[in-house]
């Protein structure tokens, strides 16, 4: 019994999300609606300057200010532990601020003695409403005595460069590697062709729409906690906080989840509010409630990408790629976030050869702390910086021997025989068709078109400029045991409760928690497709840690390929026990119960039958079962798959360049990817298209910009550019469909990997719009003002950078390294 | 300083500070909390609310500066809090015009007076693409990447003609 018996028309089909009626009508409840009664608010100072010894806090006047109950620095929370990291690069030494339990430590709840980042949490005031909270935050005094600052990775590296952390000598926090250096270099020496490019992956702000918040709450009585957070993963939290922070018993700690608004990796990371409103609520014996301001969100929640690489491929005179390799300065910010540090080297280093099969390949990445906000998850993170420098490789590599850019993609694509597929860097395919895929994004884009188009747009002053990118995303995080070899301190298995009332109705409770993607519309699905039932009997619960199975939440876009495998499972397992039930009920031996519809019947006697609601009851009530056969319909899975999955596709970018202001316009963009089995075409619909202009906002406007003093000067939405609706068309969407060996409902990740090419294939596209000008790479964010200097450069005779085939990277802008 | 705000048909009175933001009074004072606050910096249109018919910013504007007037926030766009959903609703429910839910409160606002708008012109000429989308800009997604919403609005304004043809 292994084959769903449910109605095929449930799974798979595009069922309107059930949670949207409460979002349309802003019924949802998320963390700034909560308020318990007697609720103080917390506001939080962080430091204003990036690096310097705390010589003073003054907070006497700020402790008189109306309203004002408590003002806490560092020296009261000197019981508490710092927030852990527990993500660790795999394999090799790595370097840390200590936490008392041995592992990689982080940072303090609040920062006592060294500031090491502008926003680094110092102080925190907690008052009647959250305006006094506000206002008393002013009356704070800091005696800062400056230290020399440093943002950026490789600089951090370099000899005499300020030093964040005893613990951490030279800034270093680990140098990684993955593949096979002397091949890769071997190759490369021995190349017919070689092409090099130095990019910089610029550091980005994931802006969720809803900033951060939590609330806490401590019961004197039972000497519980109940922490309220806009997180991805409460359970994980739970663990961190109450084991390795609070030091309190596991058991005493409740973390719920309300409805989040929108996260894309940041909501799972530990912060410093989340301890500092439990930690206040019991000293005040009231709740304590804080919420994030945008410019406090952009200067303290994790930022994403931010690699600084010199890659290298080689291939052969007739287009086969014979190496790659790449070295990266990867900027970790002024501490170890929750599992930064493995997004920066595992995620990105293994990744690096895409869908393409090569014979050697290398990637080394130097991880360093600097005087910026934390590196977290991204969107897409880690994949996308690797298929960002391979899909721009290639082209540089496909101009260098003059051949069409997809003709290079399709000789070199793994062919579908291959897997699985051993990529020589850590990852093995689960499996794919790739070409199948590649030339479906060709065709729907109509890129046989294109040099017709090009002469068009030429007529209208505009350059036309055609990109091209692949990927291969790592999804189903995953595999516990394969995880820990990458260094994760945890499992990251997932789980999955199903309850069958006696009434007939269903509750499927999951450890994920919901950031956006309609879980309680998926998970239905699931388990009604496999217990073959209606998916409006089925309730989906999820985000409290008191109700809800272990798990280990939401991310990396595992939750269709993670918890909803164990919702199925799960379903089976009920399933195979109403079998074994129903030939009681029915009084047949258990080979002639047939089970559909939701209910049992005997094979060839459909009147001898029970129906769900029947047998649900008779589950209730138990009687007359055998020993063998516990009463009640109540079981869960912990579902821990073999390995990953492996979701891929192909995009192509097509890009139009305002000859007079440089201006770019992406005027189609084709997409084809293939997450294997898809639960709701309709959800995954708009993650792919969110995704994608996600990444176009990589390509062309978004970057965390520091100064030279460690100020992030684009601190809010005034300064930091998010894509709006009128940056893009609608996109041109096809997909493939290769079901996935590794989990039971043959899924792959769906929600973020359309954000993995996006950016190279809008920057692959202007370098090709440019390319008569000489332009062999331009960095991101693709700004008019950089094209625009561009073209007044070949109009004033100066002509394009690069040019020198072979050798050396060439920016485009001829600045010295992009945006910062 | 005591005012009078007529919020979703009912006059409510209160005494504000001179500097409280309209979006502060609907959420912190009358509870009102389908209305979000996003980025402090009117970037975001996650606070949208409609006064006297506009949609406005509800971070942008003081309480005093609206006194008097009719505020309709997105609880108030059903007639009654089990009442159906409106047209735009539906076409975004239908379209999934939303993921996290957070900014679409302030969307309904906005793409309200849009949609009414389109109806006032007799639906002769149904808004294109362009014109959506302009209209869309002073409130940022970050889930959906617009389409969907976009999609959304063109149901409705499409279901809008089509009634007024068989009316």
């Amino acid at each position: 019994m292994t084959a769903p018996t449910g109605e095929a028309s449930v799974l798979g089909a595009p069922l309107d999300s059930r949670e949207d009626p409460q979002l349309l009508r802003g019924e949802a409840t998320y963390i700034a609606d909560i308020e318990l009664p007697g609720t103080a608010h917390m506001a939080i100072l962080g430091s204003e300057v990036a690096h310097a010894r705390i010589l003073s806090i003054q907070t006497k006047a700020a402790e008189q200010m109306p309203g004002v109950l408590k003002v806490a620095t560092a020296a009261d929370f000197t019981d508490v532990m710092p927030l852990p990291c527990i993500w660790i690069p795999g394999g090799v030494e790595s370097h840390f601020p200590p936490h008392p339990y041995g592992l990689p430590g982080a940072r303090p709840v609040l920062t006592g003695d060294t500031v090491r980042h502008v926003g680094d949490a110092i102080a925190v005031v907690v008052a009647e409403t959250p305006r006094q909270a506000a206002a008393a935050l002013a009356a704070i005094t800091v005696d800062y005595e400056p230290l020399p600052v440093v943002t950026r990775a490789d600089q951090a590296l370099a000899e005499g460069a300020p030093q964040l952390h005893e613990a951490v000598p030279g800034n270093l926090n680990a140098y990684w590697t993955c593949g096979d250096k002397e091949r890769t270099d071997a190759a490369i020496a021995a190349a017919e062709v070689t092409v090099e490019l130095d990019l910089v992956n610029q550091r980005t702000i994931n802006s969720p729409i809803e900033p951060r918040g939590a609330v806490g709450d401590y019961h004197a009585a039972t000497g519980e906690y109940t922490l309220y957070a806009s997180t991805q993963g409460p359970h994980n939290h739970r663990f961190l906080l109450s084991a390795l922070v609070l030091g309190i018993p596991f058991n005493k700690l409740r973390v719920i989840a309300p409805t989040v608004g929108g996260s894309f990796g940041t909501k799972g990371y530990l912060y410093p509010d989340m301890a500092l409103v439990l930690l206040l609520s019991k000293a005040l014996g009231r709740p304590v409630k804080w919420v994030d301001t945008r410019t406090g969100l952009m200067n303290s929640t994790v930022q994403g990408r931010d690699h600084r690489q010199h890659v290298t491929l080689a291939g052969t005179r007739d287009g086969r790629i014979t190496a790659v390799r790449c070295t990266s300065h990867a900027n970790l910010g002024a501490y170890p976030s929750t599992i930064g540090p493995g997004v920066a080297t595992a995620l990105m280093g293994r990744s690096i050869s895409g869908m393409y099969q090569i014979d050697a390949a290398f990637c080394e990445v130097y991880a360093a702390f600097t005087n910026t906000v934390p590196l977290g998850a991204q969107r897409g993170s880690g994949r996308a910086e690797a298929a960002f420098l391979m899909e721009r490789l290639v082209d540089r590599y496909a101009a260098e021997i003059g051949m069409d850019p997809a003709e290079v993609r399709r000789r070199n694509l793994v062919p579908a025989e291959k897997f699985p597929y051993d990529n020589g860097l850590g990852w093995t395919y689960d499996s794919g068709n790739y070409r199948e895929n590649f030339d479906k994004a060709l065709e729907l884009a109509g890129y046989a078109d294109m040099p017709a188009r090009k002469a068009e747009a030429r007529t209208r002053g505009k350059r036309l400029g055609v990109g091209l990118a692949t990927y291969v995303a790592i999804c189903g995080v995953g595999p516990s045991t394969r995880m820990s070899q990458e260094g994760m301190l945890g499992g990251t298995w997932e789980s999955a409760n199903i309850r069958v009332h006696p009434t007939g109705e269903v509750t499927v409770t999951v450890g994920s928690a919901s950031t956006g993607q309609s879980h309680g519309t998926v998970f239905a699905q699931v388990a009604a497709a496999e217990l073959g039932i209606d998916p409006a009997n089925v309730q989906v619960l999820e985000g409290d840690t008191l109700k809800a199975p272990y798990g280990q939440g939401t991310y990396g876009s595992r939750s269709y390929s993670m918890a909803a495998p164990a919702v199925a499972l799960t379903a089976r397992k009920i399933r195979s026990k109403l079998v074994r039930a129903g030939a009681v009920f029915l009084g047949i031996p258990e080979e002639k119960v047939v089970y559909a519809g939701g209910g049992v019947h005997e094979d060839g006697n459909p009147e001898n039958a029970k129906t769900f609601a029947e047998l649900a009851m008779a589950m209730w009530y138990g009687w007359g079962l055998p020993p063998e056969i516990e009463p009640a319909l109540d079981e869960t899975t912990h579902f821990d798959p073999p390995d990953f999955n492996y979701p891929f596709g192909s995009h192509v970018a097509v890009v139009e360049i305002d000859e007079l202001t440089g201006e770019t316009e992406v005027v189609s963009y084709t997409a084809v990817d293939d997450a294997g089995n898809i639960g709701n075409p309709k959800i995954v619909l708009g993650q792919i298209e969110g995704s994608i202009l996600h990444g176009l906002g990589q390509a062309l406007m978004e970057a965390a910009e520091y100064d030279t003093d460690g100020r992030l000067i684009t601190a809010d939405l005034t300064g930091y550019a998010l894509p709006r609706a009128a940056d893009a068309p609608f996109f041109t969407l096809g997909k493939t469909v290769t079901p996935s060996p590794h989990n039971p409902l043959g899924a792959k990740g769906a929600g973020e990997i359309a954000t993995v090419p996006p950016a190279a294939a809008v920057v692959n596209a202007v370098v090709d719009a440019l390319s008569d000008l000489g332009v062999q790479h331009i960095d991101m964010p693709v700004t008019p003002e950089k094209v625009w200097r561009v073209l007044a450069g070949r109009t004033a005779g100066t002509g394009g950078t690069g040019g020198t085939a072979g050798t050396g990277a060439a920016a485009g802008t001829g600045t010295e390294g992009g945006p910062r | 300083m005591d005012l009078t705000l007529n919020v979703n048909g009912l006059p409510r009175q209160f005494s504000a500070e001179p500097s409280e933001l309209l979006v502060e009074r609907l959420r912190d004072g009358l509870g009102l909390t389908g209305t979000k606050v996003g980025c402090d910096t009117g970037q975001c249109g996650s606070c949208v609310v409609r006064l006297d018919g506009s949609s406005v910013k509800s971070c942008l504007i003081l309480t005093a500066a609206a006194a008097g007037s009719e505020v309709t926030t997105i609880e108030g766009v059903s007639g009654t809090p089990d009442g159906p959903l409106t047209g735009l609703q539906e076409a975004l429910r239908q379209e999934h015009g939303t993921q996290c839910g957070f900014c679409t409160p302030g969307m309904v606002m906005a793409l309200g007076e849009f949609v009414d708008r389109s109806a006032a012109t007799g639906g002769e000429d149904a808004p294109t693409e362009p014109e959506i989308r302009e209209w869309l800009t002073g409130n940022l997604c970050r889930c959906t990447g617009y389409h969907s919403v976009v999609r959304g609005v063109q149901r409705a304004c499409a279901a809008q003609a089509t009634a007024r043809q068989e009316g």
